[in-house]
This record gives C-alpha cells, structure tokens and sequence, in this order.
C-alpha cells in the first residue's frame, strides 16, 4: 500500500510535467493547427533559464536554498521569459509560413527544435555539459501511509494544478479565452468580428511557453539536473500525452498527461526499461479504439 | 461623397487574375447588389474589403478612409460587417456566445444588451435556440444567426455573401424580406447573389461581373428589363 502510494506521487509529479507541456502542444495545434515540435525545448528554456536566474539571486540564499518570496519571483520572470521567446519563435519562424501548406511549417518547426537545442549548446556559457539544478527550497518529508512525500512534491503537483486550473478559467471565462476558441473554429470568421487574430495567436503562444517553463521548473526539482536537449525527450513524451488524450482538447491534455506519467513510474517499478515504452504502448491501444484521442471527437464535416 | 468608393482594385490569387480592373461606388442608404456566375469575383472583391485577401493595386475607400492596406480586424472597426459566403458561425460556441463574437469590439454592456435584444427581435428563432451550439442550426438558422453575429458589429455597412445558398425557397423569402428589413433602418447593404432575380428585386442599383470584370451596371429595374441579363442570368 505505501509503495503504491509512493509510486503515484512520483506519478502525480511526472504527470504534472508531462501534462503542463502536453498543454502547449494542444493549444498550438488547436489554434494554428501544427504540431510545435519546438515545444519540448521551451521547457529546457525554462529550466535552464531558472538556473541562470537562480544564480543571479545567489545572494539571497540562505542555506543553500532561496526564500519562498524569491522563488516565486524566479519562477515568474522564467515564465515571462520563456513566454516570450516563444511569442518571438512564433512571429519569427511559423507566422510567415502560416498560409503555406502545413507540411512546410511541421518542418519549419523540426528546424526550429534543432536550433533551439544546438545555439545554447554553442554558446561557452552554456554548453553541452548537464548542469545540476539548484534546489529552490528547502525539503522536508513528510510521512503519509507509510510512504514518504517532500514539501518540494507538493508544492510542485500544486503549482502544476494552480497553473492548469488558472488556464482553465483563462480559456472558458475570459474574453480573451473567448477569442482563442473562434480564431481555433474559423480564423476568418474571428478576424471579421474584429479579432486581432495575430495577436490572440501571440497570447496562445506566449500561455504555451509559460507553462513549458513551469513544466520544466517541475521537471528539474524532481531531476535535478538541465542540459540543452532535457526537451527533446520529454516534449516528445508530451506530445504523445496530447495525442492520447486528444489534440485540441485542454482537458485532454492534462488528462494524457497524468495517465502517461503515473503509468510511466509503475511501469519502471516493475521493468527499468519497460517505463519508457509503456507511453507508447498506451497510445496504441487508445489509438487503435479511440482514433481522436480520449477526450477527441473525430469531426464529421456539415456541408 | 460615396460611402463606398472603389477603384480600378485587381486581385490575384498566384497566377490567377481573380479581379481586374473593376470600379463601383455605393452610397448610403443604398442596397447595391453585384452579380454574376460562379467565380466571376464577386466573394473576392468582398474579402478584399474586409481585408481578407490584400488587392494587388487600386483603391477602396471607405467614407474617405483607404481600406487596401487596413488590417481586417480594423476594417471591422470602421464599421464593414460582413456574412462571408458558407455563413461561417462557430461551430461549438453556442447562439448567444456566436453573436457576442460579434459585439467583440463594443465596451459598453448596454450597447450589447440592446443590440443582441434587437437581434433576438428581428430572428425570434435565434431567442428560441439560445444555448444551442451554432453547428446544430439548420441552415437558414445559420444564416439567420450570421446576419445577427453580423448586425452584433454596430456597422453602418452590411456585405451579404449568398444569403440564398442552399436555403428553402420559403426561408429564402424570409431572409430577404429581413435585409430590406434591415436597410430600411439605415443599414447601406452590398449583396452578392447568384440569384440574380432576387437580386435585382432587393437592391435598387446593381453591377454585372464577368470573369473579374464590371459588364454592365445601371438601376435595378433596367438590368431586370436587359434582354442580355434575361438571358444570361435570368433564364428567360
């Protein structure tokens, strides 16, 4: 029983992850209909990001960890940061291809991941060697049924849970989520209520980055450690989460999320190597009987 | 002044010349209709004013404003409401959010109320089906509801892109009994229409296109007594 409940903390944590960035892939795709395959690498942006912050602040640690005020401001300009240089990746590499067959922009976005994971590395202060993540608050483990959670677990699966929710909220009550949903129906139809469709296309962006860097935050506190390609295999993860639990959809996404990543600790509990190709053996079946994902319909056009 | 002035506008898609050369102007109040067969260019010169294909030369100005290089959303603003051709409503949103789209621009919460009060007036059926989802109207409730998205805009300019399309002749009436409707409250409206009968019935002046070109324009009444448009448009 205890083992259990470990295990689906550990789940919970990495479904956090993967679900903050199955989120990107779906809103994207909802709303541009391409799937950012430069997405995963926002959260390397975001983590590594953190780390440099983190090392600016180095002044207000305190035994080796920051005070919670701090973190929260690490974490905050992380998210605006990464937020933003996927705005700039959008408006610079997808936008001027927008019109153009999609297959161009899928490759576009191939190229982009490539760059975005090998200028870092370029770069002398960078470079291609993991670093590890510095802990941003001090642990403390609690013991719950025998099995043992850390205060950095729970805030972590909280953050996740406050970020998911608050996108949420974003997307069905506000009048910008109202925007996003008719530029993801029809573009045409938006811009001719007077809908900067541009803009809302920014904003989509500019949540996705900001939840990959949270996702990433989540990712190194669990595994402490950042290098320029951590995104590529999670994104690839992430991407297989939208899909599962049916791209375009929000809920979907988090849904996709927490089943790959609980999955994903069970399965490496009982078979080390197993643990990575459950996701996939997952995403076969669900795809075999639900070809649109969990939460997907397939969409029967109305002439 | 014209309300609507436009000038030798060409439109091209690639390699195809989809507008060429064409020049008309409406004035306020008016109901002007253009008419031609399929693929003469008559949607095209309508997304060119709303800004949804960009012209490749020529001008449209809009009561003394250059629209050829405006933005559509901003377009939208000056007051152009446009139903584009296939109706175009939000598929998932349901009636009531479909026509709050369309007062997207208006800050004042009265304004709405009043506008969506007056759209529920003109379409009682858009009132009945309320909290449907758009994409389970039947046609000419789709139709009904994007004139009503588009009456949402507050615009002094209403462009109808085949209101008739695919509609039931008895619901067809009805449409178009509501644009007259429409206009004789003040709205100036630009139809096009395949259905050049109804057409030249509704507006007072109308333009013939062929291939991308203006062939013929004058009052309505002249064009419906035109041995050339009887026999080409009005199957007589």
């Amino acid at each position: 029983m205890a083992t259990i409940l470990q295990y689906l903390v550990y789940g919970l944590q990495l479904g956090s992850v993967y679900a903050l960035l199955a989120l990107g892939y779906t809103m994207v795709y909802g709303i541009v209909g391409m799937i950012n395959f430069a997405h995963g690498d926002f959260l390397m942006i975001g983590a590594m990001g953190t780390y440099f912050i983190a090392k600016l602040f180095e002044g207000q640690r305190i035994d080796g960890t920051y005070p919670m005020l701090i973190v929260g401001v690490i974490i905050l300009i992380a998210m605006l940061g990464t937020g933003g240089i996927a705005v700039g990746t959008e408006a610079i590499a997808y936008r001027p291809l927008r019109n153009k067959p999609r297959m161009i922009a899928l490759i576009t976005a191939v190229g982009v991941s490539m760059f975005l994971e090998n200028f870092p590395r370029a770069l002398p202060f960078i470079g291609p060697n993991p670093r590890s993540f510095p802990t941003l608050f001090t642990p403390t483990s609690f013991l719950v049924l025998g099995a043992s959670i850390t205060s950095t677990q729970i805030i972590m699966i909280l953050l996740a849970a406050i970020t998911m929710a608050a996108l949420y909220f974003v997307v069905n009550r506000t009048k910008i989520g109202g925007q996003m949903r008719a530029v993801s129906m029809d573009k045409d139809a938006a811009s001719l209520m007077g809908i900067n469709v541009n803009r809302v296309i920014s904003i989509t962006f500019f949540i996705g980055g900001a939840l990959a860097a949270v996702s990433g935050i989540c990712y190194a506190s669990a595994y402490p450690q950042v290098d320029v390609y951590m995104g590529s295999w999670l994104g690839n993860m992430s991407f297989v989460a939208a899909v599962l639990g049916g791209i375009g959809d929000i809920r979907g996404a988090m849904l996709g999320g927490f089943i790959l990543g609980i999955a994903q600790i069970f399965a490496t509990a009982i078979n080390s190597t197993f643990g990575y190709a459950v996701g996939f053996i997952i995403l076969i079946i669900i795809l075999l009987v639900k070809p649109a994902g969990i939460m997907g319909k397939l969409v029967v056009e109305k002439v | 002044m014209a309300m609507l002035e436009i000038s030798d506008l060409h439109v091209s898609y690639g390699a195809i010349n989809a507008v060429r050369g064409v020049s008309f102007q409406m004035d306020k109040g008016e109901i002007v209709a253009l008419i031609g067969s399929n693929g003469a260019g008559k949607s095209t010169i309508l997304r060119t004013i709303s800004g949804l294909e960009h012209a490749r030369s020529g001008s449209i100005k809009f009561q003394g404003t250059e629209l050829t290089k405006m933005k559509a959303h901003k377009i939208v603003e000056l007051g152009i409401a446009h139903v584009p051709e296939g109706r175009r409503v939000f598929p998932k949103l349901t009636v009531t959010e479909n026509l709050h789209m369309g007062a997207n621009l208006i800050k004042d919460k009265q304004v709405i109320k009043d506008s969506l009060e007056r759209v529920f007036t003109i379409f009682p059926r858009l009132k009945e089906r309320e909290k449907q989802a758009a994409g389970t109207l039947s046609g000419g409730e789709q139709q009904m509801l994007a004139l009503g998205r588009a009456l949402m805009t507050n615009g002094s300019l209403l462009m109808l892109d085949e209101p008739s399309m695919g509609l039931a002749p008895i619901i067809v009436e009805d449409i178009f009994r509501i644009i007259r409707q429409i206009n004789e409250s003040g709205t100036s409206i630009l139809l096009i229409e395949q259905n050049a009968f109804l057409a030249l019935n509704t507006a007072s002046h109308a333009y013939v296109l062929e291939t991308g070109r203006i062939s013929m324009e004058g009052p309505s009444k002249e064009l419906l007594a035109d041995d050339r448009v009887k026999a080409a448009y009005l199957g007589a």
